[in-house]
């Protein structure tokens, strides 16, 4: 069952004069079992979008299907808890929110929180240490003694322990270097291919939408700009351009080819099959 | 003419484990010049020794001609300015203003000529506007401008930018990278950049790659990057260039090596005219 927004609007300090509307009527759907990046200039409205998935934020009107429950403006929506567990939400930088004695005590906090037994939640602790790559052993150690990427992995460790369905993270590797960005995205693959997580990704790194999401959606000033499949989407950069997102490398080859005389099929958008156009159109040319 | 000269400098946090193992390069005046290595690797560290905030176990450092010792740390502090990574944790002042004045004050520049030196350094990194804003109303990327107009108001020679774009956003980032190259080109200032950009590396006069603590690879772009099965090792990103010769000479398309899109570009279009 897809995420559905249906006509959502979400206005901050409605009825006063400091009122903003950041999400203007939007209709979306976003399908289950993928990877939807969610691209957007900063002040855009996406971290607000996100932030309805678990009724974090409510709408001001309009409403909002998720997993099999549905929340409107117009009424409050009892028992949250369920829906929290079943979507977990990782912030920007989330290694400033650990604060646990032992990172398996971290970890557990959230299941412990939705009921978990002690034992229990540490137990699951220990196996989502290994899901995000940390080998057992750090189970006692402490989260300040890590350096900023395992902090982060810890962090998302702390929400996966909860086995939501649906995994929402925000820049989630934003700072780190480029191998500790490459695992980082690598995991996010892995949870969705193997144990079938439905992820949202709000980034504004180009390359990783064009390597590892199937589907983009563009927020752009409140409004939904754009939701495709990641081919449909990078065949035309104007979109990207006039957001002054920067595309991605292979993408940015094939325009500026295209613009200096070559005639590229826009629907290439992978390095090896680029290669190949290219050096067929200047082989043709002998 | 060499700015910086640094010989076998070793450091550790404590005295088992070292960090810097008998590190050497030298820094040409007016250069850009790119440090790289994944974290954990001793870039921090060494631009915190360069500039005095750590002591060294072992080892010289010289700028131009002053050996860097507890006597003339006030003297080289002078000289070699510095912009960190998290916009928030070096925002001091209250308003725009106040942050530019603060180098300032601790070096008792007189009050009437401050007005004019905080609007001189606030037009050069276009941030005259907010000169009354305060910090939670600006961008990181507005933020990172006004550490760098505070910066620049010191007159320093030598400008360390310790990954001061890795928080931003690509706008933001975008900002701080084109004020960067335009402050190096109007100026003879010499230009040291922590980062994990390829594309800047590759853009850069002079590339040093640390690993654990040593200096793996030091010299040009060119004489650095096509190393490029021991940057992979190191864990490093290669040039898109590169990978995109080594994806053409897979289809049987022969093209001169080279480190930047732009250069790879100018030698497609050649062959492709030629033909």
């Amino acid at each position: 069952m897809p995420i559905t927004f249906e006509k959502l609007t979400h206005e901050y300090n409605a009825d006063t004069p400091f009122a903003y509307l950041a999400l203007d009527a939007i209709d979306l759907s976003i399908e289950e079992g993928k990877i939807t990046a969610i691209i957007g200039e900063t002040g855009s409205g996406k971290s607000t979008l996100v932030q309805h998935l678990n009724a974090l934020l409510l709408p001001t009107k309009g409403s909002l299907t998720v997993l099999d429950r549905t929340i409107t403006a117009v009424e409050k929506p009892k028992q949250l808890k369920e829906l929290r567990k079943r979507v977990g939400l990782v912030f920007q930088f989330p290694e400033y929110q650990l604060f646990e004695e032992t990172i398996a005590q971290d970890i557990a906090f959230g299941p412990k929180n939705f009921g978990m037994s002690e034992e229990a939640a540490l137990k699951q602790a220990q196996k989502m240490l290994q899901v995000v790559g940390l080998s057992e052993e750090y189970a006692e150690r402490s989260p300040f003694e890590l350096s900023g990427g395992q902090k982060r992995r810890v962090a998302i460790a702390g929400i996966l322990a909860m086995d939501p369905d649906v995994l929402v993270l925000d820049e989630p590797a934003a700072g780190l270097d480029p191998q500790g960005a490459k695992d980082m995205m690598e995991l996010f693959v892995r949870l969705n291919k193997e144990y079938n997580k439905t992820i949202l990704l709000v980034t504004h790194d180009m390359e990783h939408v064009l390597t590892y999401c199937d589907h983009v959606v563009v927020v752009d000033n409140g409004h939904i700009a754009q939701t495709c499949d990641k081919q449909q989407f990078f065949k035309d950069s104007t979109l990207l351009r006039k957001l002054r997102i920067n595309p991605p490398a292979v993408i940015r080859l094939r325009d500026e080819l295209n613009q200096r005389g070559f005639s590229l099929p826009c629907d290439l958008i992978d390095m090896d099959t680029l290669a190949k156009a290219i050096a067929d159109e200047v082989k043709a040319h002998e | 003419m060499k700015k910086i000269q640094v010989s076998h400098l070793s450091f550790g946090y404590d005295k088992e484990k070292k960090v810097i193992h008998d590190a050497s390069f030298a820094i040409e005046a007016g250069s850009y010049t790119t440090i790289i290595g994944h974290n954990g690797s001793g870039k921090s560290t060494i631009a915190k020794l360069m500039i005095g905030l750590l002591e060294s176990d072992t080892g010289v450092i010289t700028v131009d001609d002053l050996e860097l010792s507890e006597a003339n740390i006030h003297e080289i502090r002078d000289r070699i300015g510095i912009v960190f990574q998290n916009p928030d944790n070096q925002f001091i002042g209250a308003s725009v203003a106040d942050d530019i004045a603060f180098g300032l004050e601790n070096h008792q520049v007189p009050s009437e000529e401050m007005q004019d030196i905080i609007e001189e350094f606030a037009d050069r990194v276009h941030m005259r506007k907010f000169l009354n804003s305060e910090p939670t109303k600006l961008s990181g990327g507005q933020k990172q401008r006004v550490a760098i107009a505070g910066v620049l108001a010191m007159k320093p020679q030598i400008i360390i930018f310790d990954e001061a774009t890795s928080m931003l956003d690509p706008q933001g980032k975008a900002e701080i990278n084109a004020l960067i190259q335009d402050i190096h080109s109007k100026s003879n200032l010499t230009i040291i950049s922590i980062t994990h950009d390829i594309e800047e590396v590759a853009h850069s006069d002079h590339v040093i790659v640390l690993d654990q603590g040593h200096i793996v690879l030091d010299g040009t772009p060119d004489e650095v990057l096509f190393h490029e099965q021991e940057l992979i090792d190191l864990k490093l990103d290669i040039p898109f260039a590169l990978k995109l010769q080594h994806a053409l000479e897979a289809q049987g398309l022969q093209t001169k090596p080279c480190t930047t899109m732009e250069g790879v570009v100018d030698e497609l279009c050649r062959l492709h005219l030629k033909n």
